[in-house]
């Protein structure tokens, strides 16, 4: 057993005793109640269980949770689903998934719009030339598995995302 | 057993349990004003467009029945119970009872449930899924997943520790070896047409007038039991010795040595898949010994079914076991692809919250255990032969004989032979066809319903021979579909001509017209060094429907002029409530403020009753038992067969007719001030809806809200309520309303007036389809081409899908995104299906229980060409043609074509599924044959 503390959306969850081999997806669904990191696989495989570790130098990537234990994550801070929208308000790229349809079941969003905002905020960091967008997107996104969809929307709702804001996310000129 | 006659109402009595259905609110304190994210609703102040349950599903609120636990249920106990299904991982040998010592002392679970232990409380399994629900001590296993004993445990903590102690332990005995357990196979079909001396001219013999046959005398090869096909020289069934003997003669002209004919024969092989839907399946049950009711959460696409089947197996249960009520709600599905249609699963969960009464327990498949015991789409062994007319390039015989795998359980393998067996020939006519369909048992995992449903089998035989035909002629592929294409009125295999419009020769000609094939031999030409280009066509026609389809729907507009819309289909990511809110709004001016899907509970106002079974009850029955205004054929029936557009948005846009008869277009005329006596008041189909106003010539356009208000103020008709049946028609009705006589493709109706309740309205006059239609196999279909560019590295094998482009017609699409996505996803789907997907069927295979992702490859984004895929609907043949449904059709002809364009590429026939990177490898290596 071991007590943890996580911080998951800004609120601190703990400190509280956890199995050694407890899993985060059932410390996120069994423990604290929040379904919204969804459990698909089990083996890491198709990353509906994704969710964002921001790291204490401000990057931030996403970490399967079906495979890796609750005490890893001892004092760290996470983002989930339910943590995208604020005030009310759906993020951009929440919206974007709305609008360019692109789920249909919906099991696999909340690892896709992770995977998605990471790339969004790395890109933020360290703007990509337009050229390389459609393979940053894809290298981004290829690990999570969709059934439904075919991909497509969900590629295309994150370019559109980006395109719409080319000064913040896209170099201007080869360095 | 056979359900004797049922009542519905919101309270049905099924098994003398009383049956209710409850609707799923959404539950849990989300981050985020739970009134917004509610799927189903749409909110002015997100002003986000898409889907309905687009705000739901991008802000994780809880939909799918694996998000509920106790403690989001009112009412229930705060604490939830985990139950742990074991399943048998060998079907050879005889079981000898479980060893749980890998659990002893603290991880014990606090309840078991045997096969023993159902035969003591005298539950009962369905006739659907008819064979053990465990398998008893003594037995061997009658197929691989079968489950042997149901574990509940009240701690999560202990419930996870012993799944994982369990997960490498050998928790099952088994003895001595029998080999597989021997059973009766699922079925086994004929059809046989001899059309007449044209396409329009009456058919000599066919399905459809001569009935469908079985060949009734079976035998035993290899401890296997098949069907004699040849008609026997001792008296058999008479109707299936006169088919056997015009099926063989068939068979003998395509053997002749004629030189003007090419014969192809081919034999083709087609693999287990798993539909691979994200969510595993997953419940939740509480039985409340107090109230005597059980209390079910499940995620289903066959909703009415699963209550039904629940209710019967406990229904003469002993006391302990036997509630007085179940109530049922239903969730959200993580996809579906038919793998949720008639499962088993609820029985399970049903039984481990009897098991362990009162506490509230949750049984949810891992992705091994889904693996291990959902239902898989069938393996087919198919020989196929078509002759061809070597001057004229048309096909002038075919037969064809299909063996299907339906594993352990039966569940729908009879059905999926006969639809696969009936999608034969595709999208072509031919005067002359004879195929015969087999579907047996075997110790695999239960096959059952899955997207294509047998014709994705059938058709990529066909549609590779096709290329393969066109080749050998030689002909254009495109030229040779259009010279056969089977044209409006002509009969399918069945004998029926199909209903709805066929537009082969629209999609032949975008295909032939498109860059991917009118540039080929230029990309095969301009091919980089080292890789193969090739580019690879085919065609689908997919039938919709399951020949007794149901369609439950209300809409109702309040004072404000909201609308909100309730029905009985399911949620399972083919977007039906926005679909359905669009197609109402054809009729009431804009969308829906609210859809709920899955309310099976809601039409109790219809009191419906039924009786017998759609497809077997005789025209006599049916013309008795329709006497009773409120008799239909069917109630409520699973949201599968592609109906969802068709089908589950009907009985709302029929609802929304009656509410604008009789409670908007009233309104409209007070408030133009236009009497019932002026011409103008019988005018209410020139009336439009422009820009959320309803319109007519001279006259001021209304806001909705200001009719809505009107028509309560007058005790108009402001909601409605209908039931529609389709046996590959709709059952049409008369009622009367406001002293008129209002016709239409429904069977019951109730309408309410201003804030009052709703009042069923007794019909006047019904028309069923007749009972003989359910020969008929299908009377609708969608079409869809599709062409590939493929590129395969000569080293190595490996294929890129370089672009792709699909093209369809679906009538009125109701949602056009959501129909592009569902394209999208059916090519992705098929991508998977051909060259990935692959499930070992007995031994290594995933009944095993030690399958999952990393063995089992489903498409991925870098598998696709995600910015090179067009896919394009043809426009409606007209503005008001009826929605068709696309979701299977889409994915079919992206596997031959896949094939076809392989060849293409390397000059090789590949006859099987998947075809994987090391086949391709292994056939360049061996050389190509040109």
């Amino acid at each position: 057993m071991k007590s943890i503390t996580v911080t998951v959306n800004g609120v601190a969850h703990g400190p509280r005793n956890v199995r050694d081999d407890l899993s985060m997806n059932d410390f996120l669904r069994e423990y604290l109640g929040m379904t919204g990191t969804k459990f698909g696989c089990g083996a890491a495989q198709c990353l509906s269980c994704a969710i964002i570790v921001d790291n204490p130098d401000g990057t931030s990537e996403t970490s399967p949770t079906c495979i890796v234990p609750a005490a890893s994550f001892d004092g760290k801070m996470i983002r989930t689903v339910e943590g995208h929208a604020r005030n009310g308000e759906l993020s951009v790229l929440q919206r974007a998934f709305i609008d360019h349809f692109a789920f249909q079941c919906g099991y696999c969003t909340a690892g896709f719009l992770n995977e998605a905002q990471v790339l969004l905020e790395r890109l933020a960091r360290t703007p990509i030339a337009r050229a390389d967008l459609e393979r940053t997107i894809a290298e981004a996104l290829d690990g999570h598995l969709c059934r439904c969809t075919g991909y497509v929307k969900y590629h295309e709702a994150v370019r559109a995302v980006v395109l719409a804001d080319p000064a913040r996310y896209l170099r201007t000129a080869p360095p | 057993m056979r359900m004797s006659r049922r009542n519905f109402v919101q309270s049905a009595v099924s098994s003398g349990i009383a049956l209710s259905f409850a609707r799923l609110a959404v539950a849990g304190a989300i981050p985020f004003d739970a009134r917004e994210t509610l799927p189903g609703r749409r909110n002015a102040a997100i002003d986000a467009a898409g889907r309905l349950d687009g705000v739901a599903k991008v802000t994780g609120a809880k939909l799918y029945a694996s998000d509920f636990r106790a403690d989001d249920m009112p009412g229930w106990p705060s604490k939830t119970a985990h139950a742990l299904l074991l399943r048998a991982a060998d079907a050879t040998h005889v079981y000898r009872g479980l060893d749980l010592s890998a659990i002893d002392g603290a991880l014990a679970p606090d309840a078991v449930v045997t096969a023993e232990d159902v035969a003591r409380i005298h539950a009962r399994t369905p006739d659907f899924y008819a064979g053990d629900l465990f398998c008893p001590v003594g037995a061997t296993p009658f197929y691989l997943g079968q489950p042997l004993a149901l574990l509940v445990f009240g701690d999560f903590d202990v419930f996870d520790q012993a799944r994982s102690a369990l997960r490498d332990a050998k928790f099952a005995k088994y003895g001595d070896e029998t080999g597989p357990v021997e059973s009766p196979s699922y079925g086994a079909f004929r059809f046989t047409r001899v059309g007449g001396p044209t396409p329009e001219a009456p058919d000599v013999f066919s399905p459809v007038n001569d009935g469908w046959v079985s060949p009734g005398k079976f035998e035993t090869i290899r401890n296997m039991e098949r069907p004699i096909w040849a008609r026997l020289p001792i008296p058999t069934g008479a109707d299936y010795a006169k088919v056997a003997e015009t099926g063989e003669q068939i068979r003998a002209e395509l053997a002749s040595d004629n030189p003007a004919l090419l014969v192809l024969n081919q034999e083709f092989q087609t693999q287990s898949v798993d539909p691979m839907f994200l969510e595993p399946e997953s419940a939740l049950g509480w039985y409340d010994a107090g109230r005597e009711t059980l209390e079910l959460v499940l995620g289903v696409q066959s909703p009415y079914e699963a209550a039904e089947s629940v209710a019967f197996m406990l229904g003469q249960a002993n006391a302990a076991f036997r509630p007085k009520q179940i109530t049922t709600r239903f969730a959200y599905c993580g996809g579906g692809f038919g793998g949720r249609d008639h499962t088993p699963f609820p029985l399970y969960a049903a039984l481990a919250a009897m098991a362990f009464p009162d506490r509230p327990v949750r049984l949810a498949n891992s992705r091994f255990e889904q693996f291990q015991s959902g239902v898989k789409r069938h393996a087919f062994a198919m020989s196929t032969r078509i002759g061809v007319d070597r001057a004229t390039g048309k096909i002038v015989g075919f037969a064809a004989d299909h063996v299907l795998d339906g594993g352990g359980l039966a569940n729908f393998s009879a059905n999926v032979a006969t639809v696969g067996a009936n999608a034969a020939l595709g999208v072509y006519y031919a005067p002359k066809a004879d195929v015969t369909t087999f579907a047996f048992h075997s110790r695999g995992v239960t096959a059952g319903s899955m997207r294509g449903y047998g014709t994705v089998q059938t058709m990529t035989a066909l549609e590779t021979l096709v290329d393969e035909i066109c080749e050998m002629l030689p002909l254009d592929p495109i030229e040779f579909r259009r010279r056969n294409a089977l044209a409006t009125g002509w009969r399918t295999l069945a004998g029926n001509p199909y209903i709805v419009s066929v537009r082969t020769p629209e999609i032949l000609e975008k295909l032939e017209n498109h860059p991917i094939w009118r540039d080929r031999a230029e990309a095969k030409a301009h091919a980089p060094p080292g890789v193969l280009v090739g580019t690879g066509v085919a065609c689908a026609a997919k039938d919709y429907g399951s020949g007794a389809d149901c369609s439950l729907g209300s809409v109702a507009i309040a004072a404000d002029g909201t609308i909100s819309i309730q029905c009985d289909s399911v949620e399972m990511g083919n977007g039906i409530g926005t679909a359905a809110s669009n197609r109402v709004a054809a009729h009431l001016g804009r969308a829906a403020d609210e859809v709920a899907t899955a309310r099976i509970d809601a039409f109790g106002p219809l009191g419906l009753v039924t009786s017998s079974d759609p497809y077997l009850i005789s025209q006599w029955m049916q013309d008795a038992e329709q006497r009773n205004p409120r008799w239909v054929p069917a109630i409520s029936s699973a949201s599968s067969a592609s109906v969802g557009a068709h089908v589950g948005t009907h009985a709302a846009a029929e609802a929304a007719r009656v509410v604008f008869r009789y409670g908007l277009w009233p309104a409209a005329l007070d408030l133009w001030r236009v009497p019932r006596t002026d011409p103008r008041a019988q005018a209410w189909r020139q009336a439009l809806w422009k820009d959320g106003r309803l319109v007519m010539p001279g006259l001021a356009p209304l806001a909705l809200a200001d009719l809505a208000a009107r028509a309560h103020a007058q005790n108009g008709v402001t909601a409605a309520m209908t039931h529609g049946f389709n046996r590959w028609s709709w059952a049409s009705a008369a009622f009367v309303v406001d002293g008129e006589t209002w016709s239409a493709d429904i069977d019951a109706l109730a309408v309410r007036r201003g804030s009052g309740d709703f009042v069923r309205l007794d019909r006047t006059a019904v028309t069923f389809p007749p009972t003989d239609f359910n020969r008929i196999g299908t009377s609708y279909a969608s079409l869809c081409g599709t062409l590939v560019r493929v590129e395969v590295e000569k080293a190595t094998g490996a294929i890129r899908v370089a672009r792709g482009y699909s093209v369809l017609e679906c009538g009125r699409p109701l949602a056009p995104e959501i129909v592009i996505g569902q394209a999208q996803g059916g090519f992705a789907m098929g991508v998977g299906y051909a060259l990935l997907e692959s499930l070992p069927p007995y031994e290594g295979g995933p009944g095993e229980g030690t399958w999952n992702l990393g063995q089992y490859l489903i498409a991925r984004a870098s598998d696709l060409p995600v910015h090179a895929l067009e896919v394009e609907v043809l426009p409606p043949v007209e503005p008001d043609e009826r929605p068709k449904g696309m979701a299977e059709v889409v994915m079919i002809p992206v596997v031959p074509a896949l094939l076809n364009a392989i060849f293409d590429a390397t000059g090789h026939r590949f006859r099987s599924l998947p075809v994987t990177q090391p086949m391709i490898a292994d056939a360049l290596r061996k050389g190509a044959p040109r």
